[in-house]
């Protein structure tokens, strides 16, 4: 059942088998599992089945430097479901080679491994209404497909990858009734978890502190707690319970916070492919189940192993938008509607300089000029996303020049370095904010520029497209809105040595044995790979381990001990 | 053992007189109301099942009758009714009785068989709570009677859960209907639900009690997954994301034009396979109820071995593929948006 946190007695003691916080994608796809497995959950939710302000507001914090890395309160959401309430929809697995220890990457290896998380993966697509686990062209989408570039044929880059799109799912209004229904489930929001308070010896979770906005109190005394807060979230959650261990729960050894990983991201280059435009798959396709895919390029694993690449891929984009000199009545339209589109979809159409006044009337000329494919482009637009259930994923022009940029998307080495701290300042519950401290290195630059390097070489050889970029200007390519927003990475991290990770390979933090942690704060690496699919199939395997540690409990019942 | 079928010319009747025919241990007749037979359908006998002192003739020396009358509220309420009172005339031991899980009415979660029934869910699920009822009242009287609730019943030749939800999916009335369609489908293939009636037939029964059996296989997934699996086995494809806007719509504004075209076109002797088939709105309530049958007695008392879901689907998806001249027409093709 869904309740509200205020319909529970101030002072009341709760208990459940398992309490999750954080209603998320990763805190509903475990609470269904454990559901499913016999076992009581209480999940507390801060926020409420839409957004409100004040509770957004517990998520403002701090920033280092506000080029490199958004505000804290954006690309979140405090409700239930999370983020998904604003997520673009982009679901693809993990590479086996993420997992893996790669003596070029520090700090990289998985204390599990790509068939350790197989299994969930096709319940994750099925959640996250992504279609089949099938991630190959041909597979996914049939065997006389065409090629994303024909005539291209290469041993060292990849081009039958594909990425799908979920609707995107809201998971809190899709999982709603579910929750609802679930046997021994009882979900609480405006429940803000305001600390994690450890028995004396620090060995296991004592009691989960609950307080609502209006300053309601109450505790949950679970057999096991999950953190499903988000990769920012938990280890604030972490760090700020320090009653027992003064650097904060798990954090013995300084490692929470720490390793904080986003991905590289950027319009780099200048792609010419040779031949006709319809030799080339830029845009979607549609699954059989109707799902939105794309294609993508990557270097190969043995290439990336034989050269020491960090894991990237590049997708076929269009020219910068804020430039007119690209012509496009469409993206000219799309710059000039910018202040219509959300803080978070419209980082990407404010870079450099405030636009001059000449600057808008060419992008205005370009629109003017360009009447018939502006007003498709409209149409489209409303009919297959506006007013779509599952939404048309992108802005993808019409190819008419064979010309791109590269969309680039890579995977960002792991560095102690980059961390989330707590500020000095608190939130309306009294709970300290974040502070965020995102660093990236040459190594990640060098390691796109080597891959674009790879690309080029390819392209070249089969004679299909020639590649240029400016190795002198990549790095302010891909920085020019620093981290890519709304992936939060590795702040506690999965590992075998608590000494540089915060939790094992049960997402259980390693001196709590009833505490574990689900969502993208475990990935010790960050993959080519946006971070959801993954964050849910791991949410998925901890429901089975879960359910294994503390099977069917005939005593725990979800009930109210008033103290 | 001789055992009488009524409704014998329906989807469930035809393939149960297969089996029992197949069987060595029972001898069967089956029975259908004359009025409705269709050229080209046989029965063996034919009577009016509301007709107590006819049934009750027809059924003198038989051990055991299987109920599975469909049609009006009064042919399966009353039919049960009078088929109670033919079977105490008749001395007819037991009556299998072939109900519904409409019984549970609006009910959601994981039900057994203990769940209390609720008639609040129309005109069908009332005359079916009504006639186990009836069955009540025949145990109660000294007869025996088992008691099956299967969920929809599907398989080569359903042309409610197979046929007509194919034409949905293909001409793009229905496809993934998100919460719309979140519900379980507690799908069973009509072998299962043959299967049970003949566990049922022999199945020792304790006095004053019917026992009652859920029917769904235990992989039957939610609708949406099952509309998407059709789909794709019948080559409706990209399956579409529809909005519970327009299934609303689709229910309730082209729904009675539609329905009364088809009773016109009935009427004045013309097929009305040529309208395309109305959307019920029943059937949008049924689709995201989140009911879902707990068969586990039927699978440990009548030994139920359920057909595994991907078998019932892809034969069920040949069946339509082969009845609709569309054989040939499932090529996986992508579709290029831009």
């Amino acid at each position: 059942m869904i309740s509200s946190a205020s319909s529970i007695p101030h002072g009341a003691l709760l208990e459940a088998d398992v309490c999750v916080v954080g209603g998320g994608p990763a805190g509903i796809a475990l609470t269904l599992a454990l559901s499913e497995n016999g076992l009581s959950v209480l999940l507390l939710e801060s926020g409420f089945m839409k957004m409100d302000g004040k509770t957004q507001s517990l998520y403002e914090g701090e920033v280092v430097d506000q080029h490199m890395h958004s505000p804290p309160d954006k690309y979140r959401q405090r409700r239930l479901g999370g983020s998904s309430a604003i997520w673009g929809g982009r679901c693809m697995p993990f590479d086996p080679i993420d997992f893996e220890a790669r003596n070029y990457i520090p700090h990289s290896g998985w204390p599990l491994s790509y068939e350790d998380l197989l299994p969930y993966y096709p319940q994750a697509n099925a959640l996250a209404e992504a279609g089949r686990f099938s991630y190959n062209a041909e597979e996914a989408l049939g065997p006389q497909v065409a090629p994303m570039i024909r005539g291209f044929d290469s041993s060292r880059v990849r081009t039958s990858g594909l990425e799908r799109f979920s609707c995107p799912t809201h998971f809190g209004s899709r999982y709603a009734k579910r929750l609802q229904l679930a046997p021994g489930v009882k979900v609480l929001l405006g429940a803000n978890c305001t600390g994690i308070r450890l028995q004396a010896d620090g060995r296991a979770v004592g009691l989960i502190e609950v307080s609502t906005l209006s300053g309601k109190q109450f505790s949950v005394r679970p057999r096991a707690t999950v953190l499903a807060a988000g990769g920012l979230e938990t280890a604030r959650l972490l760090l700020a319970s320090r009653d027992v261990v003064p650097a904060g729960v798990g954090n013995h050894h300084d490692v929470v916070g720490r390793y904080y990983m986003c991905h590289i991201a950027g319009n780099v280059g200048m792609l010419t492919i040779h031949g006709a435009p319809d030799s080339v798959r830029h845009g979607y396709e549609l699954a059989p189940e109707g799902v939105y895919c794309r294609r993508r390029l990557s270097v190969t694993q043995s290439e990336q192993r034989r050269l020491g690449l960090a894991n990237a891929v590049a997708r076929l984009h269009f020219p910068r938008i804020t430039d007119p000199a690209h012509r496009s009545g469409v993206l000219s339209g799309l710059f000039l509607a910018r202040k219509m589109i959300s803080y978070e979809y419209s980082k990407r159409l404010n870079d450099g300089a405030p636009p001059t006044l000449g600057t808008y009337a060419q992008h205005a000329f370009n629109v003017v000029k360009d009447p018939v494919d502006t007003t498709a482009f409209l149409t489209h637009w409303l009919t297959r996303r506006t007013f779509a259930s599952r939404k048309f994923p992108s802005v993808i022009l019409r190819n008419r020049t064979n010309r791109f940029s590269l969309e680039m998307h890579g995977e960002q080495i792991p560095q102690a370095r980059s961390r989330v701290t707590l500020s000095g300042k608190a939130d309306a519950m009294g709970m300290p904010q974040l502070r965020v401290d995102w660093r990236y290195s040459q190594a990640d630059i060098d390691s796109v520029a080597r891959s674009l390097d790879v690309f080029a070489q390819e392209f070249e050889r089969t004679g299909t497209a020639r590649l240029e970029y400016n190795r002198a200007t990549l790095e302010e390519d891909l920085m020019r809105f620093g981290a890519y927003g709304g992936h939060h990475i590795g702040t506690a991290r999965m590992g075998h040595d608590e000494r540089s990770s915060v939790v094992n390979a049960d997402c259980q933090v390693h001196s709590v044995h009833n505490l574990f942690v689900a969502g993208s704060a475990v990935f010790p690496t960050s993959s080519q790979a946006n971070p959801t699919l993954t964050l849910i199939a791991l949410s998925l395997r901890l429901g089975d381990t879960l359910s294994r540690r503390l099977q069917r409990s005939p005593v725990l019942q979800l009930e109210e001990v008033t103290a | 053992m001789k055992v009488f079928v009524l409704g014998a010319t329906g989807y469930i009747g035809q393939r149960l007189m297969e089996m029992l025919r197949n069987t060595s241990w029972a001898e069967a007749v089956g029975a259908a109301r004359g009025h409705t037979l269709a050229p080209g359908e046989s029965a063996d006998v034919r009577i009016d099942a509301r007709e107590p002192a006819s049934l009750a003739a027809a059924l003198r020396g038989f051990d055991a009758v299987i109920n599975c009358v469909a049609g009006s509220a009064r042919s399966i309420s009353e039919g049960a009714q009078s088929l109670v009172q033919a079977c105490q005339a008749a001395h007819c031991a037991r009556i299998v009785h072939l109900s519904t899980m409409s019984v549970y009415g609006p009910a959601q979660g994981l039900l057994d068989e203990q769940a209390p029934l609720n008639p609040s869910l129309g005109w069908y699920g009332r005359a079916k709570c009504e006639a186990e009822t009836h069955m009540s009242g025949f145990v109660h009287a000294g007869g025996e009677a088992v008691i099956l609730r299967p969920g929809c019943v599907f398989g080569p030749g359903s042309e409610l859960w197979v046929g007509r939800t194919a034409r949905w999916l293909h001409s793009g009335r229905l496809g993934d209907l998100g919460t719309a369609g979140d519900g379980w489908s507690n799908l069973v293939h009509v072998d299962d639900v043959c299967q049970a009636l003949l566990a049922a037939l022999r199945l020792p029964v304790g006095a004053q009690h019917a026992p009652a059996f859920n029917l769904a296989a235990p992989d039957s997934p939610r609708w949406n997954e099952y509309f998407t699996d059709l789909a794709v086995a019948t080559g409706a494809t990209p399956v579409q994301r529809l909005s519970p806007r327009k299934l609303q719509l689709d229910a309730w504004i082209a729904g009675p034009p539609l329905k009364i075209a088809q009773l016109l076109m009935k009427r004045l002797g013309m097929n009305p396979a040529a309208v395309p088939d109305p959307l019920p709105p029943g059937l949008l309530r049924l689709w995201e109820q989140h009911i879902r049958l707990d068969a586990s007695a039927a699978t440990e008392t009548l030994g139920v071995s359920w057909t595994p879901y991907e078998e019932g689907l892809q034969s069920s998806a040949q069946w339509f593929l082969q009845n609709s001249n569309r054989a040939g027409t499932v090529i996986e093709k992508p579709l290029w948006t831009h």
